[in-house]
């Protein structure tokens, strides 16, 4: 079975949790819980005729509190960049994690999530902003780990990546 | 127990010898939790194997081997991480990697209460930065808002003033995308910049107060309407004070200065050199330059390379030579501007 370490990166409060959640448990909760350190889960999905198992790595949101550890994405396939569509905070700091990334790990597939687009009418993020993301070459999925829209895609396409 | 055992398990910390790469020996107390990362075959026997179960921590150990296979001392800490048991119960765990003076360690300790205080500070850490990025995010809707009225509020008055000029609202336009470039060059922050952007198409705002004898008048003034065509600069002066708006007091400034000059020989006030608002000593170098290379009722566009030759021998004398320096400096972005910003928008007076 092929096995594929996928990072969950973006600031705090974005919704990384949620999105593992949602994916692997399809639960979702509304309250914030801040997550401390790393929590590994595991799926396994069926891509054509072979079984591709998830090691999805749910790391503490990057803040003044909590620096993105770059010892944690060590051997990663791909990671899904989260941005809080509420929050253009949370889209400055994807800016920063992907231009660290790609220092060190120009080779893993990048997907980005734009989460809560169940409340898009609240987003600070707009269409200018996600076409700078779309001009570094990254695909933008606008997700929802409440409503799970576009959630199953977007670890799909990393785990056919 | 001796002390040292005593610690450790008050700590709930393993210490763990490194025999070989995959070959482990409990050096202290066990703990029930061990079984998540190792083989034990009895609680009397210290050998440990790993089970590769948990992705964290054996992605951990294999970082380590570095450690231990460095011949300099070193050390490798792991971060918390959080392993989740059949019943859904969370249990945090960190982890250190240590070569000292030939001795191989593993210490592996479960975080327990500490950790759960770190994540209440945290929580409320993180739940203050949220409450202060919402409140910045309103303040600056706020701010957005007011700046949009101020717009509003420039922009009649321009139309006020154009339904009388001969200016085009291409020429308004222009003149304030020509200052704020010119503004951004020079390094002034964006709210400034902004600012100057709408205040600097109020220069002429003035002339609504000239007779049409005059301000109309299709060929060279003679020296008395010459006179009355300069009080255009104290005319919006008047006009625009006492607001407490700072975009429009720059307004002020700038249609009050606009004709000064850099040697003193401007008017109204003849001023000099840094007594010239600095917002009206740019406007003036885009605005002569933007009269010169358009054609009026009066004349014909000047050449490109003519206006520039003026403006250039212009510095120390009419214009201030920093500023002239930095308007040759962004000629390009000055002349896409006026490329871009053309008469066709508006071949009648006046702005927006």
């Amino acid at each position: 079975m092929i096995q594929k370490k996928i990072c969950m990166l973006g600031s705090f409060a974005v919704g990384k949790t949620s999105l593992v959640q949602r994916y692997v448990t399809s639960q979702f909760s509304e309250k914030y819980l801040t997550t401390v350190g790393v929590k590994v889960d595991k799926k396994v999905v069926q891509i054509e005729d072979q079984e591709v198992k998830l090691m999805l790595w749910d790391l503490a949101g990057n803040d003044v509190f909590s620096p993105l550890n770059m010892s944690y994405l060590r051997g990663m396939a791909g990671y899904i960049l989260v941005i809080d569509g509420t929050r253009i905070k949370s889209f400055e700091s994807a800016l920063t994690i992907y231009h660290t990334c790609q220092q060190k790990y120009r080779q893993a597939a990048v997907q980005v999530a734009v989460n809560k687009v169940d409340i898009q009418e609240q987003w600070e993020v707009t269409d200018a902003h996600l076409a700078q993301l779309h001009d570094l070459g990254i695909e933008i999925n606008l997700t929802s780990a409440k409503t799970a829209q576009a959630v199953e895609d977007i670890f799909i396409k990393l785990a056919r990546a | 127990m001796d002390i040292a055992a005593q610690v450790f398990a008050h700590l709930e910390m393993a210490v763990i010898k490194v025999i070989e790469p995959s070959a482990f020996e409990l050096a202290g107390p066990s703990f029930w939790w061990l079984e998540r990362f190792f083989f034990q075959t009895s609680p009397s026997n210290a050998t440990l194997t790993p089970l590769e179960t948990s992705p964290f921590f054996d992605d951990f150990l294999e970082q380590s081997q570095s450690v231990w296979r460095s011949p300099e001392q070193h050390s490798l800490t792991s971060g918390p991480w959080i392993e989740v048991d059949d019943a859904g119960r969370e249990w945090p765990f960190d982890a250190q990697a240590i070569h000292d003076h030939g001795q191989r360690l593993l210490l592996i300790t479960h975080l327990g209460a500490s950790y759960a205080e770190r994540v209440e500070i945290l929580q409320s850490s993180r739940e203050r930065l949220l409450d202060n990025e919402r409140l910045e995010a309103e303040v600056s809707r706020r701010t957005q808002q007011l700046k949009e009225r101020e717009e509003e509020v420039a922009n009649r008055l321009l139309a006020a003033g154009g339904y009388r000029d001969q200016e085009t609202g291409a020429h308004v336009k222009r003149i304030g995308l020509y200052s704020a470039a010119m503004a951004k060059a020079l390094g002034w922050p964006p709210l400034r910049i902004d600012d100057l952007r709408v205040a600097a198409p109020m220069h002429d705002l003035g002339k609504i107060g000239i007779p049409d004898r005059v301000l109309l008048k299709p060929g060279r003034l003679d020296e008395d309407e010459f006179e009355i065509m300069k009080t255009h600069a104290e005319l919006g002066a008047r006009i625009l004070s006492d607001t407490g708006i700072p975009m429009i007091e720059m307004a002020r400034h700038i249609a009050w200065s606009h004709h000064e000059k850099w040697n003193g020989m401007g008017y109204p006030r003849q001023l000099q050199q840094d007594e010239i608002p600095i917002e009206a000593r740019i406007v003036s170098v885009v605005d002569v330059y933007d009269a010169m290379i358009h054609k009026r009722v009066y004349k014909q566009p000047i050449a490109e390379s003519e206006t520039l030759h003026f403006i250039r021998t212009s510095a120390n004398t009419h214009f201030d030579p920093r500023i002239v320096e930095a308007f040759l400096d962004i000629y390009d972005t000055i002349k896409a501007i006026k490329d871009r910003v053309q008469e066709h928008e508006n071949d009648q007076p006046s702005p927006f």
